[in-house]
């Protein structure tokens, strides 16, 4: 599945990748996420934190009637506000496809895969 | 005053006292707001996140320092806004836990603190971006715990930590680009700077001064205003309002008299009358920023608080135009490009492929009307660039490309490709980060994976080697030996790929000519599927003449 555009010049498809890896990009630089999970846990290891080539595991694009949604499946830092991160997670991502991709994205869901307790 | 232990009591003025002069600033930290979304929402956040700490800290009222740290960090947890609040939350929840339970603080003890908050702030997040609030925790921290080792007094330290602060925050736009950009310092930093301010004038025992205008630049406020301004308007057409209007207005007692001045009052109504507004005020001055369709209007009511001063009215649609003219120019200058690829090809199809491939310049030649060294240079001189590398295609042309490229005033190379397919494979392998050398050589290693093939008629009759081949009968020739030979294009086509085809060979792509017709190809493929069915195959509409099909079997 791809985003095409059409411009005056030609056509510009976009492929699901390159939203994941911009989505994912925006979303790790979040302060509080501590990586990114997998949507489907028990097939690929309980909440197993994905490198950025797998980005595309944990990040979601869905087109219905042309309207585009992202699920993500993040993992938080303990101690943080989990709301507020999810927030921000939202906020950043929406600004980041909209700044690089001029793509106006319905809804950003959350889902809260794993809460990592860091060491002190 | 000197002070060795940090009480309870004092640590909660502390609190209260970073919390009243991050809120006289929010407004102004909101107007720093760039980064990592300009919504402007910085100060705000922050604010409402502190507020929330300071009101936990109030409601304890404890004189064990611990406990009031506790307290704060449980509020500012509670009360977490946006990325700053959350990172300030977690700052001082490190920052509590770095007390480790002590009723009152030394110097030494504050700045571990200090520091065990750093640590926990950088543990919350994957990829910490330096030049944000974290980089100026992390600066200030650090100072406090060396300076500890040998200062005892807490207003001291406090001091040297409000001091390399504000260096540090003066340091982000050098660490993130945007913010440079946009001529402000990060907004969270100058937040985090702000509760420090805070704290100390506690310490000291100080009122928090009410407005500070000193401290922030006005002009960053305004290049950050501009910025999101820029970034909202793709379209001269859509500002709605024209003109950037910036003055001063020097108070005058008569005037004050008659309207007392009031700043919030003043913002209010000047926010009808356009947008993007600052108002910095102190007891003589106020400054104000505004984007704002009538100026006139504005002006007028600065005018009944005092007389105007250093009025500055731009145009913004004529500059927003200008911008956008500026970019479109920049577009089309003929600056040097870094790299530029000359190549030779015959046939409509063929250069078209080159062309979308990347070729800067494709110069019409191949078999029977080889370019001449001339047309070479001519073409590297056209390409203007820094680099060029030359792709002849053609075993006959690979010498006039060599001297071309020894008479060319730019670095000009050549890669040595003999046949079309193998032009392609190397423009495929062309890197435009990488050094001409470099690209000259994976370019020649891709030229060499390819294997070619070409399909044409013989001019007259010959004998090589063990093959007698007569005029106007069809050759398959892979890579530079004749393989083939029969009267019937399609069966010579047919055996030179049996030549060509092994059991590693993936993709076929055929070269289609300008006497080879449709249906030719179909049959074509149709033997392919036949025989070598794990192959790919990729036909392209080459035009070219003299060959009925170029070949390529990777």
């Amino acid at each position: 599945m791809s985003i095409e555009l059409n411009t005056n010049d030609g056509q510009v498809t976009i492929t699901d990748e390159v939203i994941t890896t911009i989505a994912g990009g925006a979303a790790v630089e979040c302060y509080g996420i501590v990586g990114m999970a997998s949507k489907s846990q028990i097939r690929d290891g309980i909440a197993e934190i994905l490198r950025k080539e797998n980005f595309s595991k944990g990040v979601i694009v869905r087109q219905v009637d042309n309207r585009l949604h992202i699920d993500m499946y993040i993992i938080v830092s303990y101690g943080t506000k989990i709301s507020e991160v999810a927030h921000n997670v939202q906020s950043q991502v929406k600004y980041m496809l909209s700044k690089s991709l001029g793509l106006e994205v319905d809804s950003v869901n959350i889902y809260i895969q794993g809460v990592r307790v860091a060491k002190d | 005053m000197t002070t060795d232990m940090l009480n309870g009591k004092m640590f909660t003025q502390m609190v209260q006292s970073g919390a009243h002069h991050l809120k006289n600033n929010a407004k102004k930290i909101d107007a720093l707001n760039v980064f990592p979304v300009p919504d402007g929402d910085t100060g705000t956040n922050m604010n409402l996140s502190m507020t929330s700490g300071a009101d936990e800290v109030k409601k304890l009222n404890s004189d064990h320092v611990a406990d009031v740290a506790s307290a704060f960090a449980q509020g500012l947890l509670m009360g977490a806004r946006g990325n700053s609040g959350v990172i300030l939350s977690q700052l001082f929840r490190g920052f509590a836990r770095g007390m480790n339970q002590k009723a009152s603080l030394s110097a030494k003890d504050l700045a571990n603190a200090f520091d065990s908050g750093v640590a926990t702030a950088y543990k919350a997040v994957m990829k910490p971006v330096e030049g944000t609030i974290l980089t100026v925790a992390k600066d200030a921290a650090e100072t406090a715990v060396v300076e500890s080792e040998t200062e005892s007094d807490v207003i001291v330290l406090m001091e040297k930590v409000v001091q390399v602060a504000k260096t540090s925050l003066q340091r982000t736009p050098d660490l993130l680009p945007v913010l440079k950009e946009v001529g402000v310092v990060d907004s969270g930093g100058q937040g985090l700077v702000t509760i420090y301010e805070g704290f100390l004038a506690a310490l000291k025992g100080e009122e928090v001064p009410l407005q500070d205008a000193e401290d922030i630049d006005m002009e960053e406020m305004v290049n950050a205003e501009h910025h999101k301004i820029a970034q909202d308007f793709m379209d001269t057409s859509a500002i709605k309002y024209g003109y950037c209007t910036e003055f001063m207005v020097r108070f005058e007692t008569d005037k004050l008299k008659e309207n007392p001045f009031d700043e919030e009052q003043f913002r209010n109504e000047l926010s009808k009358h356009g947008d993007s507004l600052l108002v910095v005020s102190d007891d003589d001055l106020v400054k104000v920023h505004v984007h704002a369709e009538y100026p006139g209007e504005v002006l007028t009511l600065g005018q009944y608080y005092g007389s105007l001063m250093n009025i500055k009215i731009e145009n913004m649609r004529d500059q927003h135009t200008a911008i956008v003219g500026d970019q479109e120019q920049k577009e089309k200058s003929t600056e040097k490009a870094e790299y530029a690829i000359v190549t030779v090809a015959m046939g409509s199809g063929v250069k078209e492929m080159f062309a979308s491939l990347g070729a800067t310049v494709v110069i019409e030649g191949g078999q029977t009307m080889n370019p001449s060294t001339q047309d070479i240079a001519e073409a590297i001189d056209a390409s203007n660039a820094v680099n060029v590398l030359i792709l002849p295609n053609n075993k006959n042309i690979v010498m006039a490309a060599e001297q071309a490229a020894e008479m060319a005033k730019v670095n000009a190379e050549v890669v040595p490709t003999k046949t079309i397919p193998q032009g392609i494979s190397a423009l495929l392998a062309f890197h435009p980060d990488a050094a001409i050398g470099e690209n000259r050589a994976s370019m020649e290693g891709a030229a060499k994976e390819v294997k070619s093939g070409q399909v044409t008629y013989a001019v007259r009759d010959t004998q090589i080697d063990t093959m007698t081949i007569k005029k106007g009968h069809f050759m398959g020739i892979a890579d530079g030996t004749i393989k083939a030979s029969n009267e019937d294009k399609l069966e010579t086509t047919q055996s030179l790929l049996n030549e060509m085809i092994t059991e590693d060979d993936e993709i076929l792509t055929i070269l289609q000519g300008e006497d080879a017709s449709d249906d030719d190809v179909k049959v074509i493929e149709k033997y392919v599927a036949d025989n070598y069915e794990d192959v790919e195959i990729e036909v392209h509409k080459g035009n070219q003449p003299i060959y009925s099909f170029i070949l390529s079997v990777e």
